[in-house]
């Protein structure tokens, strides 16, 4: 029922729909790519720094290597991180709220204090450390920026757990012999989660701008991978002339991390009208 | 109030340990020798075994890992970092050096940025739901999805190669030792451009979005209902009822924000070449310096931690629930 008001409430948002689309083709075109037989390594050296036309629309880098391919591939690498680091940081974060706010006391002690350990840590710092010690790989950056990003989820579950774990239906629950970990996850999750969806959402636009971040700053997925950020490294021996190597994957970024942020922003002022 | 603080402090102790046990687990879980790790690779080869023992000794190498967390964890306190693998200069005098630096450029862009931001916050709070207000929304929205780097790129792209009227980047022109005083000045100013432009638009739509949440938050509230319905004016209203009570949280924003100066500046001061912490930073887990590393984490780490007890401090002030224990936490 809630569901279905929420979904009711969204859907009248033009732009949430025009974000939820155009996040959905990005996955499609992303997770087609193999399909596509695109070569985003094939070096050709008749073809360095090629504008866009006819034959490359995006045009080439400065190896003649096509952008729009390398686009596409960086697109894998962007959504791959983005999702994953946000499930790694819904999993533990929803893990470690849940015991905070169902078992109180001394679990809710110990994950306070973890929130704020982690909380200040310099974040930027922090990834960069962890991914360049560790050696830059799509595992180290997803992990290093799963670990550091779980604080809203654990504070959100938490929360909604405190308000509800005394709730009706939760102590029907326990009265009719249920266990600790069946009313954690069947009666109280279900019922707590909204908020940290609307936090994924976040989470991942997130996710994709720090990604980009680290491969602008050479610190990313190994080269000659391509990703949006590297694309961007690239460009700026070239910045004096070669526009259409800043001008598209910088696109690229900013209009997938913008759909993600709207997306985020009115699934919670559908969850929550008077937020309005 | 006591109690109160106490606490606050008991507990930020209990962080502080933390944040010194986790950054030291994690220097010591990378893959690699702890004597490269103190030393830098160049060094290794040529020693001899006495050598490498005595040096073992000297870093305390030689014992337990708790026992060299303690060894850490005592010069630590004092801000002893220990020396840099790059240059063996101590990790503190290097941090101190590059600081202002930081402090330079980012202070200008959070001034530019809460003075602008702000008040756009809080007027957008007082026109909520009306055309004008729901378009700037969208637009901090927008503001707020562009990555650094590339707005870095085009301002560079724009400014300094097509209109040729700023400098493409460093802190100063290579003529600036001849210069006199004023034009050492415009010089730098002109160098500053561009990287406080890319510092402030991020924080502008976090300080307007948040300043507007925070005053919506109060204007909701009953206590803003029971004034309207006695019949104060509205002006009264916002100035003298609903903004004192939304200035607490900023308060609190603003603390947590002076951390993000440092940690936050890695990005525009590699793309800018600005000779501060974020480029120390960056050198520093490019070359493996650990002890640069650790001292910089653990530093602005430990500022975080004195922002946050300071912003609790300022907040239990200026709102006596919170100094009378009647909030939850």
């Amino acid at each position: 029922m809630m569901w279905r008001l929420t979904w009711r409430r969204f859907r009248r948002s033009k732009l949430a729909m025009f974000a939820l689309v155009y996040v959905a083709l990005m996955t499609l075109i992303a997770a087609a790519a193999p399909l596509f037989h695109f070569e985003p390594d094939a070096i050709d050296l008749h073809h360095r720094l090629a504008a866009p036309d006819g034959a490359h629309w995006l045009g080439t880098d400065e190896l003649g290597r096509d952008i729009l391919a390398r686009m596409i591939h960086g697109a894998r690498v962007s959504l791959t991180v983005g999702f994953l680091a946000t499930l790694i940081s819904v999993v533990v974060g929803s893990f470690l709220g849940a015991m905070a706010g169902y078992y109180g006391r001394a679990a809710d002690w110990i994950v306070s204090r973890l929130i704020e350990v982690v909380l200040c840590f310099p974040f930027l710092f922090l990834v960069l450390g962890i991914v360049a010690l560790f050696r830059p790989s799509l595992a180290t950056i997803m992990i290093a920026l799963g670990l550091t990003s779980w604080t809203n989820e654990a504070r959100y579950i938490r929360g909604e757990f405190l308000r509800i774990r005394e709730a009706e239906f939760a102590q029907a629950a326990r009265a009719s012999g249920a266990r600790d970990a069946r009313i954690i996850f069947r009666h109280l999750l279900p019922n707590a989660i909204a908020p940290v969806l609307v936090s994924a959402s976040f989470g991942v636009a997130w996710a994709i701008l720090v990604e980009s971040s680290l491969s602008f700053l050479g610190l990313g997925v190994p080269l000659p991978t391509a990703s949006w950020g590297s694309i961007l490294s690239d460009a700026r021996s070239h910045i004096e002339y070669a526009w259409w190597l800043i001008l598209f994957p910088g696109l690229a970024i900013f209009t997938t991390v913008a759909a993600f942020n709207v997306l985020g922003d009115r699934f919670r002022d559908a969850l929550d009208p008077r937020s309005m | 109030m006591g109690a109160y603080l106490l606490r606050r402090f008991l507990y930020a102790i209990i962080t502080f340990f933390g944040i010194t046990v986790a950054t030291f687990t994690l220097i010591h879980s990378v893959p690699g020798d702890p004597i490269s790790f103190y030393l830098g690779h160049s060094g290794m080869p040529s020693m001899s075994k006495a050598t490498i023992a005595a040096i073992q000794h000297e870093y305390h190498l030689d014992e337990p890992l708790p026992a060299q967390y303690l060894h850490w964890l005592r010069s630590a306190i004092t801000l002893d970092f220990g020396r840099s693998t790059r240059d063996r200069r101590p990790v503190t005098e290097r941090i101190l050096e590059k600081l202002p630096n930081t402090l330079q450029l980012n202070g200008l862009a959070f001034a530019l940025a809460a003075a602008i931001g702000i008040p756009i916050g809080l007027w957008s709070a007082t026109k909520s739901g009306r055309p004008a207000e729901r378009a700037s929304a969208v637009f901090f929205f927008l503001l707020y999805s562009l990555p650094s780097f590339w707005v870095a790129l085009l301002l560079m792209q724009v400014f300094a190669v097509r209109l040729g009227i700023l400098p493409l980047f460093g802190m100063t022109s290579d003529e600036y030792l001849d210069l006199d005083a004023a034009h050492r000045l415009l010089d730098r100013l002109q160098h500053l451009v561009l990287p406080v432009l890319t510092r402030a638009y991020a924080q502008l739509a976090i300080f307007a979005r948040f300043s507007k949440s925070a005053l919506t938050e109060v204007i909701r509230q009953d206590f803003i209902t029971t004034a309207r319905a006695k019949g104060a004016g509205e002006a009264v209203v916002l100035w003298h009822h609903a903004m004192r009570n939304a200035l607490i949280p900023l308060i609190t924003l603003l603390g947590l924000t002076i951390p993000y100066l440092i940690s936050g500046s890695v990005i525009v001061e590699q793309i800018f070449q600005w000779d501060g912490a974020g480029l120390l930073y960056y050198d520093a887990i490019l070359s493996r310096d650990y002890p640069t590393v650790m001292g910089l984490t653990v530093a602005t780490a430990l500022i975080t931690l004195f922002a946050s007890v300071f912003a609790d401090v300022l907040y239990a002030l200026a709102d006596p629930r919170v100094r009378l224990g009647e909030s939850s936490r």
